[in-house]
């Protein structure tokens, strides 16, 4: 009888606040949007400070404008299975137009765009690619691309004006076409800085290394501790949470009067080196603007012209890459030679490579 | 060779103290009967707390928040510890299931917790400890520069607590009781001990260390808290193995452990090693490990009565 009475109990118990759940949800949500926007993240948390967080900061600024339905699922692990599991997931539960930032999504959508053809996909830093390695881009697909070697350029030509002479060195996370295109642009703003600005700025090809993962925060502190002691003065690290790492060595070192730069990427770092007051191990961040990608896409959607099928390259040119607005670490006239080089890739006159060539890995 | 080791030392002793703190707790609990595979959470909850507590401290206590935090973090450790006693000990559960609830609760809910307590699931703190030469002592030849140069206080706490264990469990008399319970609660039982308040302890002081080895890493090395702490807790569970349930040995293991991963990580940037392919490098300490416990399974030193609840009316 007594535990009839506590069974009973309980269905009331969870009938009732099923009900109560249901009614908090609907309340404020009057004219809510049809669209339910998901998202699924690369490696990572969604508070990286990087590349999800960014993503999922554009998703979060088109919902409050546009009213949508938003929620972001983390795979398990990193394969195309564990991808596809969460983009079903999205879709069973009726969100469609799914946001993936990462080269290695590239499969994932591939199967998700023929899987579910109502489904709308962007692509962050890749393309569908088929089995046999073709990029095919679907009617309900839109890739995403970033000119990462443009924003390299710039981060590297604002630390060889600001440091002037010294070792540079690149901590890179795996070896893909985004990082790599990071490191070569990198490498060319710091030869640019040299043969204009009369910068004597140097990097050796054992300072030039990729990790290998995006998550190894004890490798990327003891990596940026090694070269600090071989007198790296500023390390450029693109590297996830692999950069975490590298930022509290370079903040220990600081604080400790040495000197020890970082230089930060896809969003803006400067926040996270801080180790004193508002003083910062980020000399500046080379960024690309991942958020108001995705939020320029969910827009588009929204008004009907979704630019299913194409590839879209965000470079100068669309103000989709570049250094931070504001460098507390960078002199007035270092900003001034940078935002006048700006234009100058923004009107094709200076074009930055995205082939590795004769530069370091 | 020499300048290699040299400039790596200092950095894989920062990297195996948190796996000595973590490893150190296994061998408590485990010498007293109960298996602790929950090493992994119980530090995942450490270094939530203790970023937690230093990120929210460190503005008006500049310079205590770190050593409050990392207090926070012990008690935190103990008190989640607790399920782990409860379920083992009064429950009489399976010991390695109760072990992998605690890793897959830890993970999630400091997850859930610092969202909703901080807005972010990752905390980030703004200082972490210094690294110090210790005077005078780095000056002598050899060891010097091994041992006394670029050391975190944390360490020199972190080898204390070991002594004081080796003395708690070899020298007083609660040790003696503890590794009894561990080899035949029956006899313990008999001489008038309580199995069950031993173990507890036990169990207890294992999630404080554990804890503790997390909240090591984010004052030290990574200045962030973010959910994992990258498989170090079943590391340390690999070390206390291979150290064979003794402290000594631990100390030996994990410094191995800690010595091999910071080779492999820092191979690349060393042109001595770049050479080496990075696979060898990364897997060699595990490699090592099967080698060692191939040879060790025969004379295995593992307490007699691990992994067995302790059930009075059995003889």
């Amino acid at each position: 009888m007594f535990k009839k009475r506590i069974a009973l109990f309980l269905v009331l118990f969870f009938v009732l606040g099923t009900l109560a759940g249901c009614g908090g949800d609907k309340a404020p949500s009057e004219q809510k949007n049809d669209l339910k926007v998901g998202m699924v993240t690369d490696a990572g948390t969604i508070d990286d400070k990087s590349f999800n967080q960014g993503t999922w900061e554009g998703v979060v600024k088109a919902a409050e404008d546009f009213n949508l339905d938003t929620r972001y699922l983390k795979p398990s692990g990193t394969t195309e299975a564990d991808y596809l599991r969460e983009i079903g997931n999205l879709y069973d539960a009726g969100y469609k137009f799914v946001v993936c930032p990462g080269f290695k999504f590239e499969t994932a959508i591939y199967e998700a765009q023929n899987r579910y053809e109502d489904g709308k996909y962007v692509i962050i830093d890749g393309s569908p690619v088929d089995p046999d390695g073709n990029a095919v881009v679907k009617e309900n697909t839109v890739a995403v691309y970033f000119a990462e070697e443009q924003s390299g350029f710039l981060a590297g030509l604002a630390t060889a004006l600001q440091l002037k002479e010294g070792e540079l060195g690149y901590i890179g996370g795996m070896e893909i076409p985004p990082v790599q295109k990071y490191n070569w642009g990198f490498q060319q703003g710091v030869q640019y800085a040299n043969e204009n600005y009369g910068t004597n700025l140097t990097m050796k090809a054992e300072n030039v290394i990729y990790q290998g993962s995006f998550d190894n925060v004890a490798a990327g502190q003891q990596l940026a501790a090694q070269m600090f002691d071989k007198d790296v003065r500023a390390i450029f690290v693109a590297a996830g949470s692999v950069g975490i790492g590298s930022i509290n060595e370079a903040k220990a070192r600081m604080g400790n009067g040495e000197e020890a730069w970082i230089i930060g990427v896809d969003v803006d770092q400067y926040a996270e080196g801080i180790y004193e007051g508002d003083k910062s191990a980020v000399l500046t961040s080379a960024m690309k603007y991942i958020d108001t990608a995705t939020y320029d896409l969910i827009k588009a959607e929204l008004e009907g012209n979704f630019p299913g099928g194409e590839t879209l390259v965000f470079d100068a040119a669309n103000n989709g890459v570049g250094i931070p607005r504001e460098n507390p670490n960078l002199d007035d006239e270092v900003e001034a030679i940078v935002a006048d080089v700006y234009t100058k890739l923004q009107s094709g006159e200076l074009v930055v490579s995205n082939e590795r060539g004769d530069l370091l890995r | 060779m020499w300048s290699i080791i040299s400039s790596i030392f200092p950095y894989a002793i920062a990297f195996t103290i948190p796996l000595l703190i973590t490893a150190l707790g296994g061998l408590f609990s485990e010498r007293s009967g109960v298996v602790n595979i929950g090493l992994e959470g119980l530090m995942v909850v450490g270094s939530f707390t203790g970023a937690l507590v230093i990120a929210m401290l460190e503005k008006s206590l500049p310079g205590y928040a770190i050593w409050i935090g990392l207090l926070a973090a012990m008690v935190a450790g103990g008190l989640f510890a607790l399920l782990h006693a409860f379920a083992c000990i009064n429950l009489n559960a399976n010991q390695i299931i109760s072990g992998t609830a605690i890793n897959m609760i830890a993970g999630s809910l400091t997850v859930y917790l610092a969202r909703n307590i901080t807005g972010s699931g990752n905390i980030h703190i703004v200082n972490g400890l210094s690294r110090k030469d210790i005077p005078l002592l780095v000056d002598i030849p050899i060891i010097g520069k091994l041992f006394f140069a670029q050391t975190y206080a944390s360490t020199w706490f972190v080898l204390l607590i070991v002594l004081a264990s080796w003395f708690l469990l070899y020298r007083m008399v609660f040790g003696l009781r503890l590794r009894a319970c561990g080899e035949h609660p029956h006899a313990a039982d008999a001489a008038g001990i309580n199995v069950s308040v031993v173990r507890y302890i036990a169990v207890i002081i294992s999630g404080a260390y554990a804890a503790l080895g997390g909240a090591v890493i984010i004052v030290t090395y990574s200045g962030e808290f973010n959910g994992s702490v990258a498989g170090l807790g079943f590391l340390a569970l690999a070390s206390l193995i291979f150290g064979q349930w003794k402290p000594l040995g631990i100390l030996g293991s994990t410094l191995f452990f800690g010595f091999a991963s910071t080779v492999a990580n820092v191979s690349q940037v060393i042109p001595g090693l770049a050479s080496i392919p990075g696979i060898i490098l990364k897997t060699f300490p595990y490699i090592a490990t099967l080698i060692a416990l191939v040879f060790f399974s025969k004379s295995s030193q593992a307490p007699k009565a691990l992994g067995e609840p302790y059930d009075k009316g059995k003889r």
